[in-house]
């Protein structure tokens, strides 16, 4: 996901940076005497091309509920239940089967955290906000056994960037 | 009814005077943050030992001060061209000026002599609940400094609301809207009354929420049993955050409407175009917030999904309105580059550009692994430092060289510029490549695996920062000596 992203990122700033180029190259000369093709002609085009692609973009991403528990599940999901604390987080169970789906009901003690969920190459696989007062949850289904880190994603004072725990996933 | 000629006047020399000294303010005040910036990324590179807690003491007053910066130079750029169209008063400009100092001096009182370090959102209750790493005080401070400048702003906003009501009769009149639904053939308001009407309308509310929740954190300080519920907390300072600034990007680029037509010899019309976008982000802008929201998915799902189609809807009249319109008033204009014009026209790419990672992460599937990366540090410095900052930038300079273009561009000032364009750049792309790799925003201390990126990014931003000192420089000195 995360690749694509900066992929598309790039190639769409690049796009738009050879637009801004192609421009500017032309834009110390003087206008053309008598040219009488509308400069606003692309505008609608660009606009409906614009309009086209967001509710593709929508639809797409939105079908299916990207908070729900995903189509390829069966059965309850098992509940891990999560609590944040200024610094440190309550994992219960911290051991927890590869290739089932799960559920992690996320809250704080005190003010808001992040529960980010990394794999080995620390690459973030998912992310809920722990709140006082409420309980988050968000489904993930581990496909690879091995040892997974829990940091914290959202601002919370001093030992912000050493809240951190494990999980270990197996068979 | 007063006539919606759109015959520009000219400032008075106090008000001119009042618009240099706020540009020469915010200048070295966005210079200052950027050296806060700098030593963040030399912290995370190992490069500069920075203590915990002074490096969040750094990331608060980095984030507000910049926050704040981009507020000034943007209320100034709105007053100063407003004042072409409507009466606007002198005395209410000081004071906001002067609410403006006050707040500055509370909220830096706040930070660095009280440790307040509760990160420029002050997320409802991390400011009261600091784990004894601050006393109530300075988060009193910090909140007292915000109010000030936030009355500030209401009152400057009251002012231009009364110029624009008495020139065009109603805010429906300002924002062309009898052009734009009923058909009226009567001129429309110029780009400046149009963009300043949606910028008065909008930060108006957001103010009154930032105060809303500003006032219940500083009461609930002293006062736990005195609180509010969390989620409603988030939703006001979101809502706040989001709306104010991307107004200082709005206020902005008035000078842009402005400036360049003198640059092309077209003026930039405000036609039904142009008024339906800036009616589009009136709403929009409001009602995007819930961007920021998520991943809390107690939210009510109608905003989450509010929150992703706005975002993109949101796109569309920076693309297709403002961008498109400077792209064909720049084309074969006979246009003879300065240094001012450089810089007015890098923002509006910035911004445009800006948003296109912005809006990427405004998808909920997105989001959940890229929120609170450094992914959003990414997408709004794109939008901020090279878009709305490098505008301020450009408006300063073109005062400085006596409200009219420069005879030449010369070699100090084009090195300058491609150093802010390309430590900017370098700044936001490693920023960017960060969040791609997961590496979360906010931590003082990184983990081995991301320093060397890290590394990569402080150069860029001592090269950004260098840049920037060319360039201000640049603009107090030729001020002086312009007095």
């Amino acid at each position: 996901m995360q690749d694509a992203v900066g992929i598309i990122t790039l190639v769409l700033v690049t796009l738009l940076a050879i637009v801004f180029l192609m421009v500017l190259r032309r834009a110390s000369a003087p206008a053309v005497a008598g040219a009488t093709a509308d400069p606003g002609r692309f505008r609608a085009p660009l606009f409906w091309l614009l309009v086209v692609v967001g509710i593709g973009v929508s639809y797409g991403t939105l079908v299916e509920w990207p908070y729900g528990p995903g189509p390829a599940t069966s059965g309850e999901p098992m509940t891990v239940t999560v609590t944040g604390s200024i610094w440190s987080w309550e994992i219960n169970p911290t051991k927890l089967p590869v290739g089932k789906p799960i559920v992690f009901a996320v809250t704080s003690s005190d003010v808001n955290h992040g529960f980010g969920i990394y794999d080995p190459d620390l690459k973030m696989l998912t992310q809920v906000q722990a709140m006082p007062g409420y309980i988050n949850k968000v489904y993930y289904t581990f496909s690879k056994a091995g040892n997974y880190k829990i940091v914290c994603l959202e601002y919370c004072g001093l030992g912000h960037h050493v809240m951190a725990a494990d999980l270990t996933v197996g068979p | 009814m007063a006539d919606a000629a759109t015959i520009p006047r000219k400032i008075s020399p106090s008000a001119a005077v009042a618009v240099r000294l706020t540009m020469a303010l915010a200048a070295l005040v966005l210079l200052l943050m950027m050296v806060l910036g700098l030593a963040m990324r030399l912290a995370q590179s190992n490069w500069v030992d920075l203590a915990p807690d002074l490096f969040y003491q750094v990331m608060t007053a980095h984030g507000v001060g910049m926050v704040g910066a981009a507020g000034l130079a943007g209320a100034a750029i709105m007053w100063f061209f407003l004042n072409r169209y409507v009466e606007l008063r002198v005395g209410v400009y000081y004071l906001f000026l002067a609410f403006f100092l006050v707040g500055v001096m509370l909220i830096l009182g706040g930070t660095f002599l009280g440790g307040f370090a509760g990160a420029w959102t002050f997320l409802f209750p991390l400011p009261a609940m600091s784990g004894g790493v601050w006393n109530p005080g300075a988060s009193l401070a910090f909140f007292i400094g915000l109010l000030c400048v936030g009355v500030g702003f209401l009152v400057l906003y009251l002012d231009a609301g009364l110029g624009i009501v008495s020139r065009y009769g109603s805010l429906a009149r300002a924002l062309g809207w009898p052009q734009l639904f009923a058909g009226s053939q009567q001129e429309a308001p110029s780009p400046t009354v149009v963009a300043s009407t949606v910028v008065l309308i909008v930060n108006t509310l957001s103010i009154v929420a930032g105060a809303i929740i500003l006032v219940i954190s500083s009461v609930n300080l002293y006062v736990p049993a005195f609180g509010i519920d969390a989620l409603l907390a988030k939703n006001l300072i979101y809502f706040f955050g989001h709306v104010f600034i991307n107004t200082t990007i709005y206020m902005a680029v008035i000078a842009v409407y402005e400036i360049i037509p003198a640059y092309t010899g077209r003026a930039w019309k405000s036609n039904k175009v142009f008024l339906a976008g800036w009616t589009a982000t009136l709403l929009l802008v409001l009602a995007v917030y819930p961007h920021h929201l998520f991943q809390d998915m107690v939210m009510p799902a109608w905003m989450l999904v509010m929150g992703q189609i706005l975002s993109y809807v949101a796109g569309i009249p920076v693309i297709v309105v403002t961008t498109y319109a400077l792209l064909v008033y720049l084309h074969r204009s006979g246009i003879r580059w300065d240094l001012a014009s450089a810089l007015l026209v890098l923002g509006i790419f910035g911004w445009v550009a800006g948003i296109i990672p912005a809006i990427i992460d405004g998808t909920i599937s997105v989001n959940k692994v890229m929120h609170n990366t450094l992914w959003v540090p990414g997408h709004f410095h794109f939008y901020l430092l090279l878009g709305m900052v490098a505008i301020a930038f450009g408006f300063s300079i073109w005062l400085a060289q006596g409200e009219k273009p420069a005879q030449s561009f010369v070699p100090v000032q084009k090195i300058a510029f491609l150093g802010y364009l390309i430590g900017g750049l370098g700044l936001v792309a490693t920023f960017l490549y960060a969040g791609m790799i997961s590496v979360p925003r906010r931590w003082a201390v990184h983990l081995p695996e991301w320093v060397a990126q890290d590394q990569l990014g402080s150069i860029f931003a001592a090269v950004a920062v260098l840049a920037t000192a060319m360039i201000v420089l640049n603009y107090l000195v030729r001020v002086a000596r312009a007095k």
